[in-house]
């Protein structure tokens, strides 16, 4: 493992102007037969309002979903098109599970730092409640067949082979494919592994209802969210809820552990519909329009860890992309003034910061000289992270970018010191992708 | 040796072993009759629609290099044209299937032209019977790319006098490892497997088959479970040249939901001393994969294998 980071090559900055997204609505409530090209498309054209870019030709717009139908192959450009932004803005779809928003955020300040555009727009949407149902193999098969048998003998012999059971429609799952765990169970053998207790994750779901909610009182999202089918709040937030009310929900996951399950639907994300999205430029072309800038998007790092035969558990590859990161930008924990640690689960969070401040493991895993470091709890998730706002896979990305963007310019104006936030989002596949967000 | 023109056709010899089964019972020592079988040519290349169906079953990905479990099933006819024969002194119906070591040498490729043999050898004790290794192997070009010992135990009969005796050491303390996938066997995974391996064998195929032998349900079949933890590691990770080997404990019920560890060797923590390579039970291998199954939410033991490059 190499321990020396390469040298950064100057290049210009890409700066946040703002973010927008619709409220997070649980699956089934409000927004039913809602597809994610309508969220999407909200969500942009709240972006464009908020910032006045009404025919406007953007560098690019980039996003995704994650459950995506194979008739969206263009969801991005469509909802584009579906806008008030000029129909010359290019777009296309990204897709990396749960990291999908943020590595869409990634691939276009890459470009804006490179100067091959000066704005964009990253994002992404996803939906349970409208997901596409897919048929199953031996149907789709024998669909397949009869749509290439050239004789209607041979169609008809082709749809012969269905039998009842292949009618049955397969619903979408967070089951990762090679393992056939969903990701709940996955992150409760994680938790096992490092003894993470129950009353540890129900503080943490506490503290993301409490944050949010307070956060929502104080107007942050004021300029940061757009009403949408009605809604005007996140509605899986519980501002009343209790670490009581927690202690008593039953275990939802790692049943079958020999360890006593300890994640519950408290302390694990519901699965949630939402679009969201983030507008980014070079300095010169928000100083041209004169927009305000929140902050800059420094640097990002993505990382994959070996988790089909259980070397490391499915979500903790953000626990290696940091210290790469932060040696990058030769910084350390210490330096940052908030963790935006997305919630999966709350004992994602605690088994990454366990991981970070276990000496053997940083050696062994990690490649550092000791222990990488304690995350001040203070600055965690202040304004309340997934638990309680909910997660549609890919709007997580950008609903996180737009808080850290907002969280160190308020900061820096209070204190007049930079200030730097850090972004992380695990992801299906073993897969995570972390940022840095710096004050202007 | 014996020569067959070609392989013989799997439930012809099945309709064969049940018939014959049923004649079959402890008197006397057993003695394996000293016949080898040999079809000198056996051309692969009308196998890619089984090969397919095999690959699709198991989750092997699509190739053209054959896999040991599709040379367990390719050579299994002929092994078991060694079990039904009259003088072959146990029931085909009814033995358990106790251990399977595989390796394979060189890369089987689809369209060779392979010689494949096989016979019966080693019937020594068992605590409860007799046990005996069926071996097949497949040659190309007359050198062996692949060699398979299954290990089976006719219940109540008697081994040979002078063969070893059982092995009466108690059974190591196990508890199950994190799980590191979770396999949902539904009731027709014998029948599918059955389909694609030709082994029809009626406690896998049929709930009322599993009660005549005094299983409740139909089980799966052992190899069925040890060649998916097989295309789980997969042809990246096992090498061209690779062994592996399974050994089964209690019968995987069906439906049932099977949890698995598959794990790098490397990441185990070394149980006392260092282990000899290879072997199907107590020891780690020195590399490769350790694989372990068991019901799922219960300490029900199914199976543990290794798979290790060679």
């Amino acid at each position: 493992m190499s321990t020396t980071p390469a040298p950064v090559p100057s290049t210009r900055e890409a700066v946040i102007i703002g973010g927008n997204r619709i409220p997070f609505s649980r699956a089934g409530k409000k927004y039913v037969r809602t597809s994610n090209q309508d969220m999407f498309t909200a969500a942009l054209e709240g972006l464009v309002a908020r910032f006045g870019l009404q025919g406007e030709r953007l560098g690019e717009v980039v996003g995704g979903a994650v459950l995506k139908h194979s008739k969206n192959f263009n969801l991005i450009r469509e909802s584009v098109l579906g806008s008030s932004l000029s129909p010359t803005t290019p777009a296309y779809d990204v897709q990396q599970a749960c990291a999908t928003g943020l590595e869409a955020a990634i691939a276009v300040t890459n470009k804006i730092k490179l100067g091959q555009i000066e704005s964009a727009i990253a994002g992404g949407t996803d939906t349970v409640s409208d997901a596409p149902i897919v048929v199953s193999d031996r149907l789709r098969a024998a669909l397949l067949d009869a749509n290439h048998a050239k004789t209607t003998g041979a169609k008809i012999k082709a749809l012969l082979q269905v039998r009842p059971k292949d009618l049955a429609p397969a619903t979408p799952s967070t089951g990762e494919p090679r393992t056939h765990l969903s990701m709940g169970e996955h992150q409760a053998i994680t938790t096992a592994k490092w003894g993470i207790t129950r009353e540890a994750q129900d503080e943490i779901a506490y503290n993301s209802h409490q944050n949010l909610a307070r956060a929502w009182e104080a107007g942050f999202f004021d300029d940061l969210v757009t009403p949408f089918k009605g809604l005007t709040r996140d509605d899986n937030l519980r501002p009343d809820t209790s670490p009581e009310k927690l202690a008593k929900l039953k275990p939802a996951f790692g049943m079958k552990l020999p360890d006593t399950a300890t994640m519950t639907a408290g302390n694990s994300t519901p699965l949630t519909d939402g679009a969201s999205a983030v507008l980014f430029a070079s300095r010169a072309w928000a100083e041209e329009r004169e927009l305000p800038i929140l902050a800059k998007f420094v640097d990002a790092e993505t990382a994959a860890v070996d988790f089909v035969h259980g070397h490391e558990g499915l979500l903790m590859a953000p626990v290696a992309a940091v210290p790469r990161l932060l040696a990058r930008n030769g910084l350390t924990l210490d330096d940052i003034d908030f963790f935006e640690i997305h919630e999966a689960f709350a004992s994602t969070v605690l088994t990454t910061l366990a991981a970070w401040e276990d000496e053997e493991y940083c050696r062994t895993e990690l490649g550092l000289d000791g222990a990488f470091g304690k995350v001040d709890r203070s600055k965690l998730n202040v304004n309340g992270s997934s638990l309680a706002a909910g997660h549609p896979f890919a709007a997580t990305g950008g609903r996180i970018i737009a808080t850290a963007a907002k969280l160190v310019a308020a900061k820096a104006a209070e204190t007049g010191q930079p200030a730097r936030a850090l972004i992380s989002v695990c992801a299906a596949g073993g897969l995570g992708a972390v940022a840095l967000v710096e004050s202007v | 040796m014996t020569e067959l023109a070609g392989l013989p056709k799997l439930g012809r010899l099945f309709t064969k072993g049940v018939a014959g089964s049923a004649g079959k019972r402890p008197r006397g020592e057993v003695r394996l009759p000293e016949v080898s079988y040999r079809v000198a040519r056996v051309d692969t290349a009308g196998e890619a629609a089984h090969l397919a169906a095999y690959q699709e079953l198991l989750g092997e990905p699509s190739s053209d290099v054959l896999p040991a479990g599709f040379l367990h099933v390719l050579a299994f006819p002929l092994a078991t044209a060694v079990m039904v024969r009259g003088d072959f002194p146990l029931p085909l119906l009814g033995m358990v299937h106790l251990r399977n070591v595989a390796r394979v040498l060189r890369p089987v490729r689809l369209g060779e032209t392979v010689e494949v043999r096989a016979w019966a050898q080693d019937a020594r004790a068992h605590r409860r019977g007799v046990q005996v290794d069926l071996v097949a192997e497949v040659l190309v070009d007359g050198d062996l790319a692949y060699q398979g010992v299954s290990t089976y135990l006719a219940k109540g009969f008697r081994a040979p006098d002078g063969a070893a005796p059982a092995d009466e050491s108690p059974r190591e303390e196990w508890t199950a490892p994190l799980p590191t996938a979770r396999w949902k066997l539904g009731s027709g995974t014998g029948r599918a497997y059955g389909a694609v391996s030709g082994d029809q064998n009626p406690i896998h195929t049929s709930n009322l088959g599993a009660k005549a032998f005094g299983f409740p349900r139909a089980i799966a079949h052992g190899m069925y479970t040890a060649a998916r933890a097989l295309a789980e590691v997969g042809p990246a990770r096992r090498g061209e040249a690779y062994e592996w080997t399974v050994e089964f404990f209690r019968p995987v019920l069906l439906p049932s939901t099977v949890d698995v560890a598959i794990r790098n060797a490397a990441d185990l923590v070394p149980a006392g001393s260092a282990g000899s390579a290879g072997s199907a039970g107590g020891n780690e291998p020195a590399g490769g994969f350790v694989y372990d199954g068991w019901r799922s939410g219960k300490g029900t033991r199914h199976f543990r294998g290794t798979i290790r490059p060679l």
